[in-house]
């Protein structure tokens, strides 16, 4: 299965773009983010699998929030722990 | 005892708070510093916390409310993020230490209103008067802390909105009992306690913020590690060093009961508790019970003074009688000189949610005896 990962400048910021897509119902978690796509360091973001990935994107331009980037493609181990 | 301090702090929490914090003790680490399970179960309360407040006071975003130690704290980011030195600034007189003191810091140029105690109007028409004259910034509290006198925050705010003037409000008697909507209001910041009407524990505050902030602290913030500058952004610019878990864990369910019970249904509630107060305390001679008319006007406390017996001494005398109230200048010098109760100040009657009529018929019952004895 593939999961993308909405890298979030803060960790206030990743748990508001989680509860964005739970409200949608896009299973989400808020998870460590990865050293690889970190910005500036420490940090967090929101794992889903990539089949949300457009209605993801559209919540959250409906609810004015921009991740940093968003990094699609990935296997469960490069994503940080967490469900889903 | 008898506990009618509740505007210094509320004592009596809902059954709730005390669960919350110790399950946050035994569960929870701390939120940003890791992605395992103890840290993530604080970081969903730390976040809850936001969200509930936000809720409550009309926030647009949760990264804007910011967690702080109390008030006071919470008052000097927003005066330090605003305020410059020779600033003119308007307040009014009820203004406690905690608005007054960081102002003097920063330097500024204080101007109060002009108010009669118990009278909005004269309250609104000075400040529109005074900032017709050009102010850099208005700082002031909605509810005294000492008379329990209501001031007209909403048509203040819209003055200032109209002037282009940053207003910081001090919510530290009006939270958990008055209607506060930061976006209505459009203030630039709203300082409040945690441990007064919201029933959370000591050591918790919230800043809600309307604009840009500048920190007060500096240090580790678990996010953009890698700048030896604080992050650019809410909450995590105004939040160095470790959160104090339990104290938000209490918060998030002492704001989850005013949410249950409505601030409407407190006020009411608080409300009668005072009238019954002042119509008790006033049957007794020698007794000045500084209350309005209108209960409308006053919220959460009253002051009261027994002929020239010192408000520290009928205090203590009341302490012995089981009952805790507060006396002195409250930290609110100036409304004791505006209000001709300098230098010796007032008794200090303060209710809550959890107070009952017969706390306060013991303790008309309890100044009818010291008049006696001492009379």
């Amino acid at each position: 299965m593939l999961y993308c990962l909405i890298v979030c400048t803060s960790l206030t910021y990743a748990q508001r773009t989680a509860a964005v897509l739970e409200r949608r119902g896009i299973p989400s978690a808020v998870v460590r983010t990865p050293s690889e796509y970190a910005v500036n360091g420490c940090g967090y973001s929101v794992r889903i699998q990539q089949r949300y990935i457009e209605g993801a994107g559209a919540a959250l331009e409906e609810a004015g929030l921009s991740p940093v980037r968003i990094v699609t493609g990935l296997r469960s181990g490069q994503t940080g722990r967490g469900r889903p | 005892m008898i506990y009618l301090d509740n505007a210094a702090t509320t004592f009596t929490k809902p059954a709730e708070v005390y669960g919350a914090v110790a399950a946050a003790m035994k569960s929870m680490t701390s939120p940003g510093r890791g992605g395992y399970a103890s840290a993530m179960r604080a970081a969903d309360t730390v976040f809850r916390c936001r969200e509930t407040a936000a809720r409550l006071f009309g926030v647009t975003s949760p990264e804007n409310v910011v967690f702080t130690m109390n008030a006071t704290h919470a008052l000097n980011i927003a005066v330090r993020s605003v305020v410059r030195p020779g600033m003119r600034v308007i307040t009014t007189p009820w203004e406690h230490n905690s608005v007054l003191r960081p102002l003097r810091a920063a330097g500024a140029d204080i101007c109060p209103v002009r108010a009669e105690l118990f009278h909005p109007d004269s309250a609104l028409e000075s400040f529109d008067e005074m900032t017709r004259r050009g102010a850099g910034c208005a700082v002031l509290c909605h509810v005294s802390n000492v008379f329990g006198c209501v001031l007209p925050l909403d048509e203040i705010a819209q003055v200032c909105r109209m002037r282009g003037i940053p207003l910081i409000v001090d919510a530290s008697q009006s939270a958990g009992c008055e209607d506060i909507d930061m976006e209505a209001l459009g203030a630039r910041f709203i300082a409040m306690p945690g441990h007064k009407g919201l029933y959370g524990p000591q050591g918790t505050g919230l800043l809600l913020c309307g604009g840009d902030a500048e920190p007060l602290l500096y240090g580790g913030s678990g996010s953009a590690s890698e700048l030896e500058t604080m992050p650019a952004f809410l909450p995590d610019m105004l939040e160095a060093g470790t959160h104090n878990v339990p104290g938000i864990a209490g918060l998030l369910a002492g704001l989850e009961y005013v949410l249950r019970r409505t601030p409407a249904a407190v006020r009411r509630h608080e409300r009668e508790l005072l009238r019954q107060t002042a119509r008790g305390l006033s049957e007794i001679g020698g007794v000045t019970v500084y209350a309005p008319e209108d209960p409308a006007r006053q919220t959460g406390c009253l002051s009261f003074t027994i002929g020239d017996m010192g408000s520290e001494r009928a205090a203590e005398e009341l302490g012995e009688m089981g009952i805790a109230v507060r006396a002195g200048l409250h930290c609110a010098p100036m409304a004791h000189r505006w209000a001709g109760t300098a230098p010796d100040g007032t008794v200090r009657v303060s209710v809550s949610d959890f107070s009952r009529r017969s706390d306060v018929a013991a303790l008309v019952s309890a100044v009818r005896k010291l008049t006696k004895s001492k009379g």
